[in-house]
């Protein structure tokens, strides 16, 4: 404020304009005014932009308001774009995120009609098995009825011609499937009873037939799609958590311009009225530093929100998904290898490599990787250790991950590996019966464990996907309120503090 | 001048305020794309000189099954021109990263380990590992543990030997060779009696034999492991792993790598699968 108090002896810049002079004033002439007058007679007129700056009090005045109405009408339109983006991004991830875990499902359910298909056609009719079989052809139904599902919800979220087209495509190679499927349980049923694992070569051949269909055309398919449909939750969050950042700069930057305008005007005021403080003037600078704060701080937490759903949530959960299907399906490979000893090499060597997508560990061979399975005490790696690859691997290496259901999830690969070693030291030594009666028994009874311990470390994710969601939906309420209900008060403190000083030109 | 200057200031502060608010808009629009090569009109392709049938130089011109698809992929992601460098199985890495060339499209198989130093698209193939004999031996090999005693050819830094004998555990001789092409030399010249590896590499050396009027071979149909021949691609581009993934399930819409494959290796008697692969995902 020292402006101020020097400002009676210092001489003032000449600040005439041509036009746009001070109202007359009607009553007496007040300090300062004189000078003004003074110098507009005598100095030239001002060329270019400078002639659109006021040079009089409540020019100035006016020019001082509008320029920070307009400042905070950006600022509130800005603020607002940032909310909508907040919005947006958590409605899309909210609706499309379950939709593409759905359709995700899909690949799940094909993984299991093609295993249950095989089971019933490795254990055979005889009476002894009678209701094993029954079982498998339940479940082979109720995982086709809740695979149409699934793959009409991921041909609804298909977003071009090539994604609708690829649904199609599966549409048409599952009823090819099931008719394959079909014709070799007829056959099966038909035909003479067999023996666990004695299935006639004619069965076999039509497996062999629905099997490679589903290894070659069904699965493929039904992975991309799912994986094009999670493409719009990844672009949605990329796209909307950078746009929500972007406008928290942007307000912060526009409520420092409002400041140092507010800030100018203050001091403009005080020099020219000789008061040091209008007090609703510095009311409107304290509002503007809340809203602007305020904001900030809002828009910052949904974007915390929208990357805690989608890092946290979404992508365990997904990737989960995955580890479920792949699993399923390396165990449906023992059951083929036990069903089609002929491609007993084959279905092996995709029992290992889909074991080491779910959790890699490199090895030689599978007796390899089985013993580094045994051996393994923990998925948990820290922040800066190598991560173990695999799916199993990259969700032990997120800071987030549960470490009592990743222990669970351990012990059960860990049981199936161990299961799978048995069951083929006892078909390699023609102990086949036994073989069967393990994989169809106790290793199926701990496959299923081992599947019901993914399916509980996706719930803690589910829970931390929903929490994330339902602050990013909290934290945007009612700001399509709040926002032009500040702008008002902004705008009414700034014309309580300078009405009075207009007032003296009238 | 100081009222002039203090609103000078003033209206300075607003006008740099402003122009920096544009140019952070600016920004967080710009640096959403980077130099993804889904953007890209000009693609620079790392791919093999020497492997028969799948990527060889003769002349100044490549030809073969992944130039072809290497083509496909850049027509189908509407890029204007197409370079190809030559790689190797030591420097596609490299390359990759320090951008020297945007894709490698070269049978490149897949793995957990390369997936942390490069990220993959498609695979746009998925090859199986196959024996090449002398069709003299064709009836006595039919299935990998036949093998057992047999010289069969071992090229170093390739995992198709350990395969037939870790893996698998079939007790083969091995007879070292510098590369495919040698072990085929070897082969016919009686110096050892079985080629293992992928069957689209082994249908390469039989077309290649064909031509040059070599005796006759076989190419045994059994397959005992997946082979993903996957795009690489810088890691961390998932805008362009996603296009290139685009452009192989239209490619394959289409049936075209399937008849590239017919005109490729057709002779060869091989069972090629007509379509689209499992993809690995993006991200």
């Amino acid at each position: 404020m020292t402006a101020v108090q020097r400002q009676g002896g210092a001489s003032p810049a000449p600040v005439p304009a041509p036009q746009a002079g001070p109202p007359a004033p009607s009553g007496g002439v007040r300090p300062g005014l004189a000078d003004v007058r003074a110098r507009a007679a005598a100095t030239p007129p001002r060329k270019g932009l400078r002639r659109a700056v006021p040079s009089t009090n409540s020019g100035r005045i006016r020019a001082f308001v509008a320029g920070v109405v307009v400042v905070l009408v950006a600022l509130l339109l800005l603020a607002w774009n940032g909310v909508d983006d907040a919005r947006t991004g958590v409605r899309v991830i909210d609706t499309a995120g379950p939709q593409v875990i759905a359709t995700g499902d899909l690949y799940f359910r094909l993984t299991d009609m093609d295993a249950q298909l095989a089971h019933a056609l490795l254990v055979g009719d005889g009476p002894a098995h009678k209701d094993d079989r029954q079982q498998a052809i339940d479940r082979y139904t109720d995982s086709r009825s809740r695979a149409d599902e699934a793959l009409i919800q991921a041909a609804r979220l298909a977003r071009d011609s090539t994604e609708r087209q690829t649904a199609r495509s599966l549409l048409d190679a599952l009823g090819r499937y099931e008719q394959f499927a079909g014709q070799a349980l007829l056959q099966d049923q038909n035909g003479p009873v067999h023996s666990p694992g004695q299935a006639s070569t004619q069965v076999t051949k039509l497996y062999r037939s629905a099997t490679d269909l589903m290894k070659l055309e069904l699965l493929p398919q039904a992975y991309n799609l799912t994986l094009d449909n999670g493409t719009i939750v990844r672009h949605t969050y990329e796209d909307k958590r950078s746009a929500v950042l972007t406008g928290r700069t942007i307000v912060v930057v526009t409520g420092l311009v409002l400041l140092v305008l507010l800030a100018g005007f203050q001091w403009s005021m005080a020099r020219r009225f000789r008061r040091l403080l209008n007090l609703p003037l510095a009311l409107t600078t304290v509002a503007v530093v809340v809203v602007v704060a305020w904001t900030a701080a809002m828009l910052g937490s949904e974007a915390a929100s929208l990357s805690k759903a989608k890092t946290d949530g979404f992508d365990s959960i997904l990737a989960l998904a995955r580890a479920r299907a792949i699993g399923n399906s390396a165990q449906a490979d023992q059951t083929r290898y036990l069903l089609d000893p002929e491609r007993g090499d084959t279905y092996e060597q995709v029992f290992q490599s889909k074991s080491q997508t779910v959790l890699y560990l490199p090895a030689d061979n599978l007796a390899g990787y089985q013993d580094s399975v045994r051996a393994l005490k923990t998925l948990k790696t820290g922040p800066k250790d190598h991560p173990i690859l695999g799916f199993l691997g990259a969700e032990g290496h997120r800071p987030s991950s549960d470490a009592k259901a990743l222990g669970a999830v351990l012990r059960g690969f860990q049981r199936f590996q161990a299961n799978d070693r048995q069951m083929r030291d006892l078909a390699k030594v023609k102990q086949t019966g036994a073989a069967i009666a393990l994989q169809t028994g106790q290793a199926a009874t701990d496959y299923a464990a081992y599947d019901d311990s993914l399916v509980k470390l996706a719930a803690v994710h589910q829970t931390t996907f929903d929490k994330a969601m339902k602050d990013g939906k909290g934290g945007t309420q009612g700001w399509q309120y709040a926002l032009p209900i500040a702008g008002l008060v902004v705008v009414l403190l700034l014309v309580v503090g300078v009405r009075p000083r207009l007032a003296e030109y009238r | 001048m100081r009222t002039r200057g203090t609103r000078g200031l003033t209206f300075r502060a607003l006008a740099v305020g402003l122009a920096a608010s544009a140019a952070l808009t600016a920004c967080g629009v710009a640096g959403a794309s980077g130099s993804s090569v889904a953007t890209k009109d000009k693609l620079i392709i790392g791919v093999y000189a020497d492997q028969p049938g799948l990527g060889r130089l003769s002349g100044s011109t490549y030809q073969g099954f992944d130039i072809e698809i290497a083509k496909q992929i850049a027509k189908f992601m509407h890029v204007k021109t197409v370079e190809f460098k030559t790689i190797t199985a030591d420097n596609r890495e490299g390359k990759l990263q320090k951008g020297e060339v945007d894709l490698v499209v070269g049978s490149y198989s897949i793995t957990p380990d390369r997936k942390t130093k490069v990220s993959f698209a498609g695979p746009y193939y998925v090859a199986h590992q196959s024996i090449l004999v002398r069709a003299s031996d064709a009836a006595q090999v039919t299935d990998v543990h036949h093998l057992a005693g047999r010289r069969v050819c071992r090229v170093k830094k390739s995992v198709s030997f350990p395969r037939v004998q870790k893996e698998r555990g079939v007790p083969v001789v091995p007879v070292d060779a510098t590369g495919y092409n040698d072990c085929l030399t070897k082969l016919v010249a009686k110096q050892l009696d079985a080629v293992s590896t992928d069957d689209l590499i082994l249908a390469g050396l039989y077309a290649e034999n064909a031509r040059e009027g070599g005796p006759a071979l076989k190419l045994v149909k059994t397959s005992f492991s997946d082979e993903p021949y996957g795009v690489g691609i810088k890691q961390g581009d998932v805008d362009g792993c996603e296009a290139v993934n685009k452009a192989i399930t239209q490619m394959y819409q289409q049936n075209i790598p399937g008849r590239l494959l017919q005109v490729q290796f057709g002779s060869s008697d091989l069972d090629f699968t007509w379509t689209v692969p499992q993809f690995e995902g993006c991200e």
